[in-house]
């Protein structure tokens, strides 16, 4: 089938069969690389992508339903450079290995759209379903809060 | 000057820094926040996603049987299928095993485990390899399985390794001083038998390796693994080819924690015999379930424990038993046995130890390294011992401590004297401080006294780490660092980055501040065998002992660049100063040069400027016949201090907050350190109150996803204050840093657990403390 | 990693060409959110021949208020029940338990519908719709009937649909449940999202002193998301108090089965069922009549 949708700014066109998974069509035949494999069964949230605005999972997901859609991806949040949350997550240092970061920035970007001065709680509660293993996650809300106080300032300036 | 350990001695004195103990980026940052960095199944998708075979495991559905017959012919048959390999197609030896000989890459004759590799398939494509996996045919003929490590202990009959001629894969001994004598001048003993249990490692990329042949026959290897060297050695093993002809590099790695150390050369080698046989790329991919049947996992253990103080509270003696559920095969369970025979004391001054230790065979998953190596589980018995020897005895946990603590000087349980670094008992006191231990602990048991259904706790517990390789096993640091003629630097190691930030943050900073180059001038390649043998990237070394051949190479190259700065600027050698993409007269900063020019006065006036590295760790005899000697040439310290509350109804129990106090030497990148503390406390999170593997009447692990595994989520996480820091640096490690990547997690079970039983007045002897598991505890006490 | 086996894929436009693909074809499947089901075809529990996919279907997507009731479409997504202040307001107990359903990600793309055809004993909607006692709406080209939710689980994954039925519509009536106190809460491995190991709803109404209305109901503890009946009808028309409650929550053994497995053992499961409906009990007492016992 024939399926037609929005990438990262970019309309795309992929042929695919009616039980091809968005993760492996962005993954095998789109380029997309920060969208990632780790439980393949909806649990780690590491293939999260938001699909017309809202965060869902790719892995759970066909291909077919995002016809007409549009879809991003850690890598389509900004065409200059990085965000601010990207910014905030290295200085923070908000990683380790790098394999999750990509989910939790989709995550964060979501959250600070949603939330422009989020508290912990809100912070975890829109994380919690994406899994690191390395972090212990808190390097990773110091990067969510820390720019949610830089937007307010800018807002107030 | 050239000599190594002169060249560490003078930078280890340095004062101040010019990067060093900074929170500099890393340099993976930017690809990994925009989502480019490449992992090894990136490489497979953006090159040879056609090209590849994929391949699938066949595992064995049984703990133990012999192999009868495997009938590939109809996977054979199906189109696409290349091949079905098993342990009569391996070229060279099929032996992996890292410390005994009794382990094959693919199952000869027998199986030990379920979840045992069988054979390989190899196919065009996943689904197709998926499907032909499926259709080879194993006939076996099932054995008695023996799935508990004091069964298998006693049983003669029934034999795992029949060569071994018991089912003890290895034993350990500490004998020193006289132990009855120690039990008759104690005033106090406490004896408990402590279960700990396994853990899986969870780390997110799961394992993969991409094989491909080359010209000459040499054949290159990306994959997942945490020691590259080890990954070479094992391949040119299983395909009889030298060592030369194999090249093995580790891409970004999506965690490792000890588990790509052991199971990361197998995926690789699994990866290359296909390769090497089929003359084709090759690609495989562990599942999620694949992966938790298949890897190593932390040890299960059994920790029989006395201990006895003297009226004055000190630590008379100690008698210990361990015992390591080793499962299926040795693996490097002798290494992990001998790390918690060595450390079976905890950071104490016991004047009279017997440490006795097997690593028992059973038919299941095979335990290994993981974060902590064996030392987890036995300072979880140290730590409750602790505990109870203070109550006994009417003191403080941190005074009773503070009286028994290893400080300069002191000689530790294998009667090795400890000669520097030793912050364990500042850290303690400080951290103890900080958290306001003593005013919280009679707040806490106030409020207990009151609060009918949840109790709070406040448990302390302390731990000590030995740096390096033990006992005399030879470790050594090595590099490669070439100036090129633009000035900028490139390194080469075989140290990986699986998220530790070694060689993209503190192996930069160390060359940056050297040279007084920029950070972005300098490029570390890590993770490949092209660099010279660098040793494993495990036990929490790749900072200290990874990062001295890259200080060492650096420096060489720096004494060089001085003497022939000096000539250009007719000073002398000792006023020469780098800094900031410059060389400078300290006497007379008018006169300088930038380092640009002078690399390019070097290569124009023949001064060499690449260097290895090379550092030869310096250690002491050991006997292994009564475990005394040279255990390890320093140790990292750490102390947690531990908040929890307990819902005393459902068992349900909250860490509410961690202080750590750290001495593991200098501190070259605090975020770093920090970062590696708070995950080794999730991880010991995990551990104590939610993960667990559940095996079923075959020895199966029937939890081999992540909805029935769980690990913590960033709501499960306590607070974690910032870590109290003792920099007692450790002269033979880089500026002095010892180790830390393993820390947090190795007295954090016990840590939570000293908080629980101060909150529930209990004893808690074993893990996971799962809310039905605390309310066993507190049957007798609260509402069971 | 994983892939889906081969399956014919029909994406109906509308309502009514839905039904016609269910009565016309053999052995499909209705998708909605696909987190039950994605997940099964990968693991190959089931093995359809055709899907039907429904997301698309915009007009099964409604949260109506009747004044009686609250209509709830069946491709309403746990979300959007999180983000409804209606939900919030009317079936407090339906709110929070879709606040406390898996996270983020799964609750944008499961839907109420799934969560109850999937009838998984763990189901989380299932505790506060049974002690609302909704009734869903199945249809099919030969007509519709309403089912009620106490009737709806037959068995593990069995419902009492039939295969050619969609199930379009959830009605939760609220207005004879405004004067009750009511409770929820799961209980699961961790704080983040987990599988429950209980989750259990409450609602209690006292008039005159004496208890006029009790409804319990829990999940992961029997094949299917059950009513605590015995508790219900030994509370009715006695005098709330604390003994009482605890004395009710022990009658709990004799409404549940909890079995053991890798979240928890049986009398694991046993206990914490107790503790939380005598918690709930109290918890919705105390909402009834904010204060509770002086
Ligand atoms: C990581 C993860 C966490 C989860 N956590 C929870 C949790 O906390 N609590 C919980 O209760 N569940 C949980 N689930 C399970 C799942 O998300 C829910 O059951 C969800 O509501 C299913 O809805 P769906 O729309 O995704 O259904 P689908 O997967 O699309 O369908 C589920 C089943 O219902 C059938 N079906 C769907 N809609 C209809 C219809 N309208 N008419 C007839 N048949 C229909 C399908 O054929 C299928 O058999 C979790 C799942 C995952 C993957």
């Amino acid at each position: 089938m024939k399926v037609e949708f929005v990438l990262n700014g970019k309309k795309v066109v992929v042929d695919v069969e009616p039980n091809e998974l968005l993760i492996n069509t962005l993954r095998d035949k789109l380029g997309v690389k920060s969208v990632k494999y780790a439980c393949g069964i909806g649990e780690c949230g590491n293939c999260t992508v938001l699909i017309d605005g809202e965060p869902v999972l790719s892995c759970l997901t066909l291909t077919v339903d995002v016809n007409g859609r549009e879809v991003v991806t850690d890598e389509g949040l900004s065409r200059e450079g990085l965000t601010k949350l990207q910014k905030a997550f290295i200085e923070e240092g908000a990683f380790q290995c790098g394999y999750c970061t990509p989910a939790f920035i989709l995550m964060g970007e979501y959250l600070l759209r949603e939330k422009q001065n989020p508290s912990i709680e809100d912070v975890k509660e829109y994380l919690k379903g994406v899994l690191c293993r390395c972090t212990g996650y808190i390097n990773i809300f110091k990067a969510v809060l820390k720019t949610s106080s830089r937007r307010e300032d800018s807002g107030n300036a | 000057m050239e000599d190594p350990y002169k060249l560490l001695e003078k930078w280890m004195s340095s004062e101040s820094f010019l990067v060093v103990g900074r929170g500099v980026y890393r340099v993976d940052s930017l690809d990994k926040a925009l989502g480019k960095a490449l992992f090894t199944e990136d490489y497979y998708i953006d090159y040879f996603l056609e090209n590849a075979l994929f391949i699938k495991q066949v595992l064995s559905p049984l703990p133990h049987a012999r192999i009868k017959s495997i009938d590939a012919s109809r996977a054979l048959s199906i189109s696409g299928v290349y091949g079905v390999y098993t342990a009569r197609d391996i070229p060279g030896e099929n032996q992996v095993g890292y410390a005994i000989p009794d382990q094959p890459l693919l199952a000869q004759g027998k199986v030990r485990y379920p979840g045992e590799v069988v054979a390989l398939v190899a196919a065009r494509d996943y689904e197709k390899a998926i499907k032909a996996a499926e259709e080879v045919v194993v006939e076996y003929e099932e054995l008695p399985a023996l799935l508990d490590p004091l069964e298998a202990l006693e049983r003669r009959d029934v034999l795992i390794h029949e060569e071994r001629g018991s089912n003890i894969a290895f034993q350990t001994r500490v004998r020193k001083g006289n132990v009855e004598e120690g039990f008759s001048k104690a005033q106090v003993v406490v004896e408990n038998e402590y279960r700990l249990h396994h853990q899986e490692h969870a780390y997110l990329e799961t394992e993969a390796a991409l094989a491909i042949p080359e010209s000459e026959g040499r054949i290159t290897v990306i994959g997942g693994l945490q020691y590259p060297h080890l990954g070479q050695k094992i391949i040119s093993r299983v395909l009889g080819i030298p060592m030369s002809k194999v090249k093995v590099v580790a891409p970004y790695i999506g965690g490792g924690f000890g588990g790509k150390d052991d199971e990361g050369p197998l995926t690789c080698a699994k990866a290359a015999l296909v390769a090497y046989l089929t003359g084709k790329p090759a690609f495989i991919l562990y599942s999620r379930e694949e992966s938790i049947k298949i890897h190593p996992k932390r040890e299960a253990a059994v920790i029989r424990y006395k201990s006895g103080v003297d009226e004055n509270g000190k630590l008379t003696a100690i008698d210990v038993t361990i015992i390591h559920d080793t499962g299926a095969y040795a693996n490097r369970g002798p290494f992990i046995l001998w790390r918690a025979t060595m450390h079976a004391s905890g950071p104490y001054e016991v004047p009279n130890a017997k440490v006795d230790g097997y690593a028992v065979y059973t038919n299941k998953v095979y335990q290994g390294s993981f974060r902590g190596f064996g030392n987890l589980s036995i300072q979880f018995a140290v730590e409750r011992q602790m505990d109870l020897l203070a109550e006994k005895l009417g003191l403080d946990p941190v005074e009773f401590r503070l009286r028994n603590i290893l400080r300069e000087g002191s000689t530790t349980l294998t009667s090795q004297v400890l000669d520097h670094s030793v912050g364990v008992g500042e850290a303690l006191e400080k951290t103890a401080l900080k958290a306001d231990w003593w005013r919280k602990r009679r707040e806490i048991e106030e409020y207990n006294k009151t609060s009918e259904r949840f109790k709070r706790g406040i448990g302390v517990a302390v731990a000590w780490h030995g740096i390096s390789t033990s006992r005399a096993v030879p470790d050594w640091s090595n590099a490669y660092v070439k100036v090129e003629l633009d000035g900028s630097v490139t390194v080469y190691t075989g140290i990986v980055e699986m998220g530790q930030g070694s060689p993209t943050s503190s192996h930069v900073q160390i060359v940056s501040e050297i040279l007084g180059v920029p950070v972005d001038r300098v490029k570390v390649v890590f993770a490949s065998t092209d660099a010279p043998d660098t040793g494993a990237t495990h036990a929490s070394r790749g900072t200290s002992i990874g990062g001295v051949g890259i200080l060492v190479a650096t420096a060489k190259i720096r004494e060089r660049m001085a003497s022939l700065a000096a000539k250009l600027l007719g000073v002398n050698p000792e006023d020469i100063e780098f800094r900031d993409g410059r060389v400078y007269s300290k006497s007379d900063p008018s006169k300088n040069i930038s380092w640009r020019d002078l690399v390019r006065e070097a290569y124009a006036r023949g001064v060499e400027v690449s260097a290895t590295g090379y550092y030869y760790l310096p250690k002491g005899r050991f006997d292994e016949t009564v475990g005394q000697g040279f255990a390890y040439p320093a140790y990292s310290y750490i102390v947690l201090i531990t908040e929890v509350e307990v819902d005393t109804w459902t068992g349900e129990v909250k860490v509410l907050r961690v202080y750590p106090g750290l001495a593991a030497g200098k501190i070259i990148n605090p975020q770093q350190v920090e970062g590696q503390i708070e995950g080794a406390i999730a991880q010991a999170v995990g551990y104590t109150l939610m993960e667990y593997l559940y095996f079923n009447e075959k020895g199966w692990v029937v939890n081999t996803n992540f909805t029935d595994y769980v690990v913590p989520t960033a709501k499960d996480m306590p607070e974690i204050e910032k870590p109290v820091y003792v920099e007692d640096r450790f002269k033979h490690g880089a500026f002095g840093a010892k180790g830390v990547g393993e820390m947090a997690l190795i007295p954090g079970p016990a840590s939570i657990a000293n908080a629980i039983a101060h909150a529930l007045g209990v004893n808690i002897t074993s893990t996971p403390l799962t809310p039905w598991r605390i309310l066993e505890y507190t049957r007798t006490s609260g509402r069971g | 990693m994983y892939r889906l086996p081969g399956f014919e894929y029909y994406r109906p436009l509308s309502l009514e060409e839905a039904l016609v693909l269910l009565d016309k074809l053999e052995d499909a499947m209705v998708l909605a959110g696909g987190t039950d089901l994605v997940l099964d075809l990968k693991t190959g529990r089931y093995k359809p021949k055709s899907i039907v996919d429904t997301s698309g279907l915009k007009e099964l997507k409604y949260i109506v208020d009747t004044g009686e009731a609250l209509r709830i479409g069946a491709l309403t997504t746990i979300q959007e029940l999180v983000d409804s202040p209606i939900i919030a307001s009317k079936t407090p107990l339906l709110w929070e338990a879709a606040r406390e359903f898996a996270y983020w990600q799964i609750r944008n793309m499961a839907t109420i519908g799934g969560n109850l055809c999937n009838a998984s004993p763990a189901a989380d909607t299932a505790p506060p719709l049974l002690v609302y006692e909704a009734v869903v709406k199945a249809v099919s080209t030969s007509g519709e009937r309403y089912i009620p939710v106490t009737e709806f689980f037959l068995g593990p994954r069995r419902t009492a649909l039939d295969k050619k039925e969609l199930l379009v519509e959830v009605v939760v009536p609220y207005r004879n449940l405004e004067r009750h106190g009511y409770a929820y809460r799961k209980i699961g491995r961790r704080r983040g999202h987990d599988i429950s190991i209980v989750s259990v709803a409450v609602a209690l109404r006292v008039d005159d002193g004496l208890i006029t209305d009790t409804r319990i109901a829990l999940n992961s503890v029997a094949p299917v998301p059950i009513r605590a009946r015995s508790i219900e009808e030994f509370l009715l028309g006695k005098e709330p108090s604390i003994d009482l409650f605890r004395e009710a929550s022990k009658l709990v053994d004799r409404d549940i089965s909890p079995i053991s497995d890798v979240r928890a053992p049986a009398e694991y499961r046993l206990h914490v069922s107790r503790i939380l409906v005598e918690e709930l009990l109290l918890k919705s007492y105390k909402r009834a009549f904010k204060g509770g016992f002086e």
